[in-house]
């Protein structure tokens, strides 16, 4: 009688404790294997990789809302220049390809939209008027003077995380000036056909430079909305 | 009791051995973007671009793979737009806020919007309908994916927010025409830097895959340096590139020039070229000197001052050789000369003496041994 009482509590211990598994692993989403497979199988998904460009800090995070700060100015009777450097080593412009786009492709900024300007509370300036280098209105369909100049030729270019890639064949582009209609977009690094198909890079040191228009009211709150693209291109 | 307690623990290890294996594991790739995903066979470009030769009024369905490989759910705008030349001939896409009256405005996604949890992605279909009479050749668009805005801009900054974009070349059947020429070939010298630009127009009417190489020889026609690579030169627009040369150390004259090479013929599309040799343009040699890095210009002194001191100083050696075998006469040693007492007679070093009848140390003179020596002095 005693040894069948002691198999019987053995059997509950062991029943609860089943049931406990299952009901673990079920919240966890854990599935299990059939009983009966004597081999581990071990299983791992490598997603699909695509294209991308982002900002990152120097461990490659993305950096959340990155941003670039110009020089600060202050009130000016006469046309001036502040200069700031967009990709530093805690926001780093940074492509990654992994064989998503083996014909070649660009990176290329522009305004969110063409007709944008530097907007403040009640006062603007332009960052795509091309009339006297930026220090007078024309040109172009808003009433406001001021012109970036992106000069990524002065940039560093260098690989990113992959061990094995190399940076010929990408390259950074031009320095160029936006100008509304004529240059909307600037391209500030490509790589061509010939470029690691899986690879990634960073750039770092892009110039910028916004010619102010004289007599610019000062404000502390002048933003611009840009966007860097991406785009698989052959 | 210990029996019991074992058997338990057997079960729970057994158990934990069969739960393991099911564990799975992801990599990720960092970013947002997406690929067609109906790549054709014969075109390995179109698993990278969306590229049509279609007719007008022609509908062909396709779909874009959107993906997030990013750490944290998504929620992406999916969108078309016209393409719009970037500086330097590079492809661009215009922005989601311009109007579109191109290719941008001949797609019509199912979706425009995807929420992606990490890690996954979703396929949206959309369909191109070609206008009745478009113009005949290439159009390109873009179908973009951009993290849709959670209104995080701060004021007085560049706001930086980023998309990611795949082509999509229509080509609209008719007479095709592909051609190229070369506008420009320029060569600056700017700080350490020589830079090359050369220049290509697309005069056809559709875009042109074209390989660029850029030589810089020597004048002797020794490669020193070659750039290049394949490049879409997109309808109607020039391309521009740039190439930096690091000048070299020790300057000179050299030689640059530029080719471009392309596939004239009308069957050839966006990634597939006919089998006809390509057209290769050549542009004119442009011939430059660089000038020395200044290292270089300190030990090309000190080289050219040392050959001159070699120089003079073989060439007196060799007047001295044509003095002495012209003018220098025979002498028989009598007993009691030295090549000293010889020297003091005749006014001149015992060395050159010794030097022009080739007399080592310890420089002793025999009777009867026959030298020259410088002729008489008149007096």
């Amino acid at each position: 009688m005693k040894i069948i009482s002691e198999t019987k509590n053995k059997w509950y211990i062991i029943s609860a404790v089943l049931f406990l598994v299952f009901c673990v692993s079920g919240i966890l989403g854990i599935t299990l294997q059939v009983f009966a497979s004597a081999t581990t199988s071990l299983t791992q998904t490598i997603n699909s990789g695509t294209l991308s460009v982002d900002i990152v800090d120097a461990s490659f995070v993305t950096v959340a809302s990155p941003t670039v700060a110009l020089g600060s100015a202050s009130f000016s009777f006469s046309c001036q220049t502040t200069t700031g450097t967009f990709g530093t080593a805690s926001q780093k412009i940074y492509v990654s390809n992994p064989d998503a786009a083996d014909g070649g492709w660009s990176v290329s900024l522009a305004a969110s939209d063409p007709t944008n300007v530097w907007d403040s509370a009640g006062t603007d300036f332009d960052f795509n008027d091309p009339t006297t280098s930026g220090c007078a209105d024309g040109a172009d369909a808003d009433s406001v003077g001021g012109q970036l100049t992106v000069d990524p030729s002065v940039g560093t270019l260098a690989v990113g995380e992959c061990a094995s890639c190399v940076v010929t064949n990408v390259s950074l582009g031009a320095s160029a000036s936006f100008s509304e209609g004529a240059v909307n977009s600037i391209t500030i690094l490509s790589g061509t056909a010939a470029s690691n198909d899986i690879g990634d890079w960073t750039a770092i040191g892009v110039s910028l430079s916004q010619t102010i228009p004289a007599e610019q009211p000062a404000a502390s709150d002048y933003d611009i909305n840009l966007v860097l693209s991406i785009i698989a291109s052959s | 009791m210990y029996r019991h307690h074992l058997s338990l623990w057997g079960i729970l290890a057994g158990l934990f051995l069969i739960c393991l294996p099911s564990v799975s594991m992801a990599i990720e790739y960092s970013g947002f973007g997406g690929y067609p995903a109906y790549p054709q066979a014969d075109n390995s470009r179109t698993e990278s671009i969306f590229v049509h030769t279609l007719i007008p009024g022609a509908i062909q369905e396709e779909g874009v793979v959107v993906v997030n490989n990013t750490a944290s759910s998504k929620t992406l705008l999916v969108y078309a737009a016209d393409s719009t030349p970037s500086t330097g001939g590079a492809f661009a896409c215009e922005q989601l806020s311009e109007p579109k009256d191109d290719v941008g405005a001949w797609i019509l996604l199912e979706k425009s919007e995807v929420m992606l949890d990490s890690g996954t992605s979703e396929l949206v279909p959309f369909i191109i309908t070609v206008p009745a009479e478009p113009a005949v050749g290439e159009h390109n668009g873009c179908i973009l994916i951009q993290e849709k805005s959670t209104g995080g801009e701060q004021s007085g900054k560049v706001n930086i927010s980023m998309r990611t974009g795949i082509r999509v070349s229509i080509t609209i059947s008719g007479e095709i025409k592909r051609e190229l020429s070369i506008t420009d070939f320029s060569v600056e010298k700017d700080g350490d830097f020589i830079f090359l630009s050369p220049q290509v127009k697309n005069t056809g009417n559709t875009s042109i895959d074209t390989d660029i190489s850029v030589k810089i020889n020597s004048i002797f026609g020794s490669t020193k340096k070659e750039f290049g690579g394949n490049y879409p030169v997109l309808r109607g627009e020039t391309s521009i590139w740039n190439y930096e040369f690091k000048k070299p150390f020790w300057g000179g004259v050299y030689v640059a020039s530029f080719t471009a090479a392309y596939d004239q013929n009308s069957g050839a599309e966006v990634g597939k070229n006919t089998d006809n040799t390509l057209v290769s343009l050549h542009s004119p040699n442009i011939r430059f000197f660089s000038a020395p890095q200044l290292p270089a210009i300190f030990l090309e002194i000190s080289g050219l001052a040392l050959i001159c001191f070699l120089t003079i100083l073989v060439l007196r050696v060799r007047k001295n050789i044509k003095i002495i075998a012209t003018t220098w006469v025979k002498k028989k040693i009598r007993s009691g000369d030295t090549i000293q007492s010889i020297a003091e007679k005749k006014a001149i070093s015992w060395k050159k003496i010794a030097r022009a009848n080739r007399i080592k140390a310890p420089y002793v003179l025999k009777s009867g041994q026959t030298i020259i020596v410088p002729p008489k002095t008149k007096r």
